[in-house]
């Protein structure tokens, strides 16, 4: 009773002034997001000029790509204050699937691809169920069906390699299967760039419209905001959570199925390495773990400037543990930044 | 400042709290005297939980001076001079009852506290002593408030503080309580309660100060300290903003009802309520934290699960409750997301076809005009419909959660509490707003904890005690608020020995 008395008297306190002020936040945070990509780009070709070409810029998007497709679905879960950690597991499990469907057991890839993808949606409903309906936290839920799906990833696989232009003895692969389906990722244009990319931009217009555009991510961002007043004003927010999780889920196994097409080998292990990058795009790209607050534009960034600097890097640094501790850094120094952002905020209205 | 500070206890002289530009205390003079349980009464809002906030040293005045045993005392720095005893204990559930009382003591080294004799006296004398190795969380709340009056006996608290501590106790709970509030007065330390229980008041305390507008009005003793007398000087003087808009009944004469519920029963909170309202109609629920008023507003929502028949226009049952009536709950930080600008929170309850189009795209230009809509015709004081939600007042925040939920247009609208700390002005609109949706052919109904509440914004009052509802009164029948603070006193106690039966 006395904590919300005084937090109602002191909020006269704050200045009246700040038209749209949340708006020129969510603007100087990506003004700043969008700084750094630049400053980091000019740093390397200073470094070493011969990198500054555009063959170069379409394998910095090539490599975002799918990480910032998985990023843009955990965005979402986000947003509604949820966390999913098992998107990699997807990914692995899409590929896999496929894989094994597609290559050992011969079921056309017409039929196995959106077979891969329905599997992701299955997955993100299992999640959404456990959370919404059996009140588990998504944070150990997720853990655990990360587990699961990795060792249901190793059985599927059998712990095998596929390409498909290479199958397994007494396997074919259909050679116009095989290039449509290395067509959906193939390089066009005079500098090469990958269709991958294309896809990439295409589903964050998708999920931008979803989410900035539509009723659904209205209503996403105020479950996120405040899932208690959500649901005394009757929003759906159950559905909504499972909803986010569904296509958290789709768009991890459409980032798989699209890595293969592009690489082309699948292995048991693979998407588990990307959790964590994908996390630090997302948050890099201003969204907030505690839910309420997220832009794809920002995910976007986020994941542009991870992929920038991973490739610069690895082009001229000495060693892959430069990458790692470039990465960690970035992480904590853009919620750090912030939170000095918050901080100035408050100190200007007070 | 003519009075002398007190050589032996608390003094405040001219204490003055503001916030921003709200003032919360405008100079209160009070001695809190060791040996006697003071009362501190007044309405929500009233700068009654900043006084309190004030003494416990949550607080420091912005103004005047503070005194203990004759010599400047700031609580801030002393704290474990005072111990609150909150309604909701402020404990460690995970905890046992011996590490809850010796937590934040232990001493220096790193082998882990034992429980030393005399913590051990004071828990037997409480009746805990049995307890000591039960987890917090698995015992009772009259255990929990005994732990947390022990932790502070054992830490030589000078002062003791009970905020609203038994409106969760059962009534024999409650006076073990008072057992041990009178012990403490007697073993020399100041007590102060602070209760909406009128009764409570005239029982246990020496002295009863109200406080109204941020200053103490008057210290009813002796004769004058009664139910009767502290409930007059609750309201009196406050009404003159109650002016307040004409009820036209008429305009709804003969028309049917617009809720009914029939043999309405909750669980453990209420039974049999057989209440309506008509159009046009705003009926108070009033009744003491605990008494079942707010659960069952909150049942009417369909929040509470509760059996009986209820009727709403022409839908009835769970689908009634579920669409036509709305909900807006006494804490702002229940209704409002904090993420939204003032614009969307308005419009957060809405879906196709106000603010969603085709494929259920946002009709961004429209949210644009409807949001601006809203704030006229709602009073929100607001530079522009973009600015973060915070960024307002309390009272002006209030009457965003109010409107959300009137976009939702439901037949029946429900309020808990739906001033609580908000400024008089914001209070008189938000009782216009109320009574304009009533006026098109709407029911409303609110929980009321303050009399003068009820008496500026309903038609009718039904007083909830202990379950039951009483045959309601008309507001329209008392010309003064007294009158009506006196009858609604009366009925809350004549349903007392009912249930104590």
């Amino acid at each position: 009773m006395t904590g919300t008395e005084s937090a109602q008297a002191a909020a006269p306190k704050q200045s009246m002034s700040g038209a749209g002020k949340a708006t020129i936040d969510v603007a100087l945070r990506l003004g700043g997001l969008f700084a750094a990509i630049v400053v980091v780009a000019i740093i390397f070709i200073i470094i070493n000029p011969n990198i500054a070409n555009l063959n170069m810029a379409g394998s910095v998007l090539r490599s975002m790509s799918s990480v910032a497709i998985m990023a843009l679905g955990l965005t979402l879960v986000i947003v509604v204050g949820e966390i999913d950690l098992s998107f990699g597991a997807i990914y692995g499990l899409a590929i896999n699937a496929l894989a094994v469907l597609w290559i050992v057991n011969g079921v056309p890839v017409y039929f196995a691809m959106p077979i891969a993808i329905l599997i992701g949606a299955l997955v993100g409903l299992f999640n959404g169920f456990l959370v919404t309906q059996l009140k588990i936290p998504s944070f150990i839920v997720t853990l655990g069906s990360y587990n699961l799906l990795y060792g249901v990833t190793l059985w599927v696989s059998n712990t095998a390699t596929y390409n498909p232009a290479y199958p397994p003895p007494g396997k074919t692969v259909p050679q116009g299967e095989l290039d449509f389906f290395v067509g959906l990722t193939q390089p066009i244009g005079p500098f090469r760039l990958s269709l991958e990319v294309i896809w990439m931009i295409g589903i964050a217009i998708v999920v931008g419209l979803l989410l900035h555009r539509s009723l659904f991510g209205f209503r996403l961002m105020a479950i996120g905001g405040n899932p208690t007043a959500a649901a005394l004003a009757r929003l759906p927010v159950r559905s909504y959570k499972v909803m986010a999780f569904v296509l958290c889920g789709v768009l991890a196994a459409i980032a798989g199925v699209l890595d293969f097409s592009f690489i082309q080998t699948s292995q048991p292990n693979t998407g588990l390495s990307a959790t964590f990058p994908v996390f630090a795009a997302v948050i890099i790209g201003g969204a907030s773990l505690s839910g309420g607050k997220g832009t794809v534009i920002g995910t976007l960034g986020g994941a542009l400037l991870l992929a920038e600097l991973q490739l610069g890097l690895s082009i001229l640094s000495p060693g892959a543990h430069v990458q790692q501790i470039f990465l960690g850094a970035v992480t904590i120094g853009a919620v750090a930044l912030d939170l000095f952002l918050t901080k100035l905020r408050k100190s200007r209205s007070a | 400042m003519t009075t002398p500070v007190l050589e032996n206890g608390i003094s405040l002289r001219g204490v003055v709290k503001t916030y921003g530009a709200t003032l919360a205390l405008a100079g209160v003079d009070l001695d809190l005297k060791p040996g006697e349980v003071l009362g501190i009464a007044g309405p929500n809002g009233a700068g009654k939980s900043t006084l309190v906030r004030m003494i416990a040293g949550e607080e420091r005045p912005t103004l005047g001076k503070l005194t203990f045993d004759g010599r400047p005392w700031s609580p801030v720095d002393e704290w474990q001079a005072v111990a609150v005893v909150h309604q909701e204990p402020q404990l460690f559930p995970n905890l046992t009852i011996a590490e809850n009382v010796m937590v934040g003591r232990e001493n220096s080294g790193n082998s882990r506290p034992k429980l030393n004799p005399s913590d051990a006296a004071v828990m037997d004398a409480l009746g805990i002593g049995h307890l000591k190795d039960k987890a917090l969380e698995d015992c009772s709340l009259a255990t929990q408030q005994r732990t947390e009056i022990a932790r502070a006996v054992a830490r030589d608290s000078k002062v003791f503080l009970f905020d609203e501590p038994n409106s969760a106790l059962t009534a024999e709970e409650s006076d073990e309580l008072f057992r041990e509030i009178h012990q403490l007065a007697k073993s020399g330390q100041i007590v102060v309660l602070v209760t909406h229980r009128l009764a409570d008041f005239v029982a246990h305390c020496s002295r009863v100060a109200v406080v109204r507008d941020g200053k103490v009005r008057i210290i009813l003793e002796g004769d004058d300290l009664t139910e009767d007398g502290i409930a007059r000087q609750l309201v009196t003087e406050s009404v003159l903003s109650a002016s307040g808009p004409e009820r036209n009944r008429d305009k709804f004469a003969g028309a049917p009802d617009v809720f009914r519920t029939r043999g309405w029963t909750h669980p453990n909170a209420f039974s049999d309520i057989d209440l309506a309202g008509g159009p046009g109609e705003i009926v108070a629920l009033f009744g003491v934290e605990g008494s079942g008023a707010r659960e069952l507003l909150r049942s009417l929502a369909g929040l509470e699960k509760s059996t009986g028949s209820v009727e709403i226009g022409n839908l009835s049952g769970v689908e009634a409750l579920n669409k036509s009536t709305a909900y807006v709950p006494a804490t702002r930080q229940l209704s409002l997301y904090s993420n939204f600008s003032v614009g969307d929170n308005l419009l957060v309850r809405l879906g196709y076809p106000d603010i969603a189009g085709p494929g259920y795209m946002l009709k961004m230009r429209q949210m644009k005009v409807l949001a601006q809509s809203a704030v006229t015709r709602f009073l929100v004081k607001t530079g522009s419909t973009a600015q973060p939600i915070r960024s307002l007042s309390g009272g002006n925040q209030q009457k965003v959660a109010i409107a959300q939920a009137l976009h939702a247009a439901p037949k029946l609208l429900l309020l808990e509490e739906p001033t609580r700390g908000v400024d008089i002005h914001s209070k008189a609109e938000i009782y216009r707003l109320l009574r304009d949706y009533a006026d098109q052919g709407n029911s409303v109904v609110i929980f009321c904890t303050e009399v003068l509440e009820v008496f500026e914004a309903a038609d009718r009052v039904h007083v909830v005690a202990h379950g039951r509802l009483t045959p309601s009164l008309r507001i329209e029948d008392y010309d003064q608020v007294e009158q009506l603070a006196t009858d609604i006193m009366r009925l809350e106690q004549s349903s007392r020995p009912e249930a104590a039966a």
